[in-house]
């Protein structure tokens, strides 16, 4: 079953349009890789899912339900959560109340203490770090704070923006590694990476996008044996 | 030598504390400023004329109304002032709050006309006292303060201390720092950051209409009273660190202190010389203001 649907989106910034009609829909528990080369739209194509973009046409579908013109918060209080690009953390507050802002949506509150121990147990270093300003941290454990953020939400959807990004192959693979406990309590998750590699060994299903649309999609196996992929994105 | 430098100390002291006082009342002036410069990176310049009604409403209810007592006045007035400072943010200054700051600097400079256009035409420029004493306190021989300045002074450090504590130990005031931090970020993980805007302009705005009513208390005022401590709030922004509306009570004490103590030596008239020689001073040297503020 599709949780969230993205059908025929266009958007951009200004005048300047990005999307050209995207399609993209998420199974329910699966793990989706998005792919594609800097600048084909992929973090556009997320900020219009959450609406920080309107879309400019298209229809966006959250468990059946159209969501295209509600705002951000409004879709993270329906279970749908970004961990934005660039990490967008409240630097000039601690781990914990970054923790605690991350449990903002009422769905999300009784399930505080549950979720917070989930997170310590995942990235242990949270804990250590509990009281220290967000803004003091190494890229890794903001990284870590990123994603715990979101989870603390108790998503249904978590959409994760350049998971990697900047960081030491050691932390990728702790990262990676974190995904699996995603699938495992339940969550929708949608990676979107440049390391192609990495996000289509540990996703079941993946898109590749180009130019402002899906230009393939299909099981990630099948994907990292496609030929083109190989050649523009694995380097084989 | 040492009883010159005595009686020196003894002439000063009355100043001192005066400025002192006063300074809680500037720095709550300023704390309604700050808030919203921080939290929305708008400079409200219909804080004067905020100040203004609210001096204009305490007399209104206390002398025309015939209320008697003005601080019941001024918590009606305060309690006002909340909803007030929502409708303008959201008549005036949500539609331009993405816009370049020229924008919302016009916005608000326009309700700035407005309430003084309608406060000219309504009380005219002619000036207001509150006749109300509460007497003075005596302490020892050379120090009379008068009572109605230590109870603005208790009124402005309790309204702070409550800002603080709503800010630092509430949900809401959570969303407020996390919205003044990264608005985009605070919106992703669920905060309704358009209402938590126009409530942190109702809260700025009600700050300026509690110091406004408290200076009502203490001086006679016209409608052009506000845009004196309008300025005097920039000052201290400045001082405390803009956008740290904790710090503006530090800054207005520093100011007060300054008001307080420059008439022993020169003519009154060089204190706002002194003030924005300060002001220009730490934009230069410390820009982020001397307890910190939003970089």
């Amino acid at each position: 079953m599709a949780i969230l649907e993205v059908h025929e989106v266009t958007s951009g910034y200004g005048e300047v349009q990005i999307l050209w009609g995207v399609n993209l829909s998420l199974q329910q528990g699966q793990l989706t890789a998005l792919v594609g080369a800097n600048g084909a739209g992929k973090t556009t194509l997320l900020r219009t899912i959450m609406g920080l973009i309107k879309p400019w046409s298209g229809r966006i579908l959250f468990e059946g339900q159209d969501v295209s013109k509600l705002p951000p918060h409004k879709k993270a209080d329906m279970g749908l959560v970004l961990v934005p690009e660039g990490r967008q953390l409240f630097t000039s507050m601690t781990v914990l109340e970054n923790l605690e802002m991350g449990a903002t949506p009422r769905r999300a509150r009784p399930y505080f203490k549950r979720n917070l121990e989930l997170v310590f147990e995942m990235f242990p270093r949270l804990k250590e770090r509990m009281h220290q300003k967000a803004g003091t941290m190494s890229g890794g454990e903001r990284q870590m704070l990123a994603v715990a953020r979101g989870l603390m939400a108790h998503p249904k959807v978590l959409m994760i923006d350049e998971m990697s990004l900047g960081l030491a192959p050691v932390l990728v693979l702790q990262l990676f590694e974190s995904l699996n406990k995603l699938r495992e309590v339940g969550i929708t998750t949608l990676l979107v990476e440049q390391n192609v590699h990495l996000a289509l060994s540990v996703t079941d299903y993946a898109y590749v996008m180009a130019h402002g649309k899906v230009e393939l999609e299909g099981p990630s196996e099948q994907i990292a044996q496609d030929p083109h992929v190989q050649k523009a994105y694995l380097g084989i | 030598m040492m009883e010159s430098v005595i009686s020196f100390l003894i002439s000063v002291t009355p100043f001192l504390i005066d400025g002192l006082l006063l300074g809680f009342v500037f720095g709550v002036a300023a704390m309604g400023l700050t808030l919203i410069w921080g939290v929305m990176d708008v400079i409200n310049l219909a804080h004067g004329p905020i100040i203004s009604l609210a001096m204009f409403g305490v007399y209104l209810l206390t002398v025309t109304l015939g209320w008697g007592n003005p601080y019941i006045a001024l918590i009606v007035v305060a309690a006002l002032a909340l909803p007030i400072g929502m409708g303008i943010y959201y008549i005036a200054v949500n539609r331009v709050i993405d816009a370049p700051h020229l924008s919302s600097l016009l916005a608000t400079y326009s309700v700035n006309m407005m309430l003084m256009g309608v406060m000219n035409a309504v009380f005219g420029g002619a000036p207001r006292n509150i006749e109300y004493s509460l007497g003075t306190i005596q302490i020892g021989e050379s120090i009379t303060i008068p009572t109605a300045r230590l109870v603005a002074a208790v009124a402005a450090a309790g309204i702070a201390t409550a800002l603080y504590f709503f800010l630092y130990r509430t949900r809401i005031g959570r969303y407020i720092r996390a919205v003044t931090d990264n608005r985009d970020a605070a919106e992703l993980v669920g905060v309704p950051s358009t209402r938590i805007l126009a409530l942190s302009f109702g809260i700025g705005t009600l700050l300026a209409a509690f110091a406004g009513g408290l200076i009502a208390t203490i001086f006679p005022f016209t409608i052009f009273e506000g845009s004196k401590y309008e300025l005097k709030s920039f000052v201290i922004g400045v001082l405390g660190g803009l956008g740290n509306p904790i710090g503006s009570l530090f800054g207005g004490l520093i100011l007060g202190v300054i008001e307080g103590l420059v008439p022993m030596f020169l003519e009154t008239s060089w204190t706002p010389v002194i003030e924005f020689t300060l002001f220009v001073l730490i934009l230069l040297v410390r820009p982020t203001g001397l307890f910190g503020g939003k970089s």
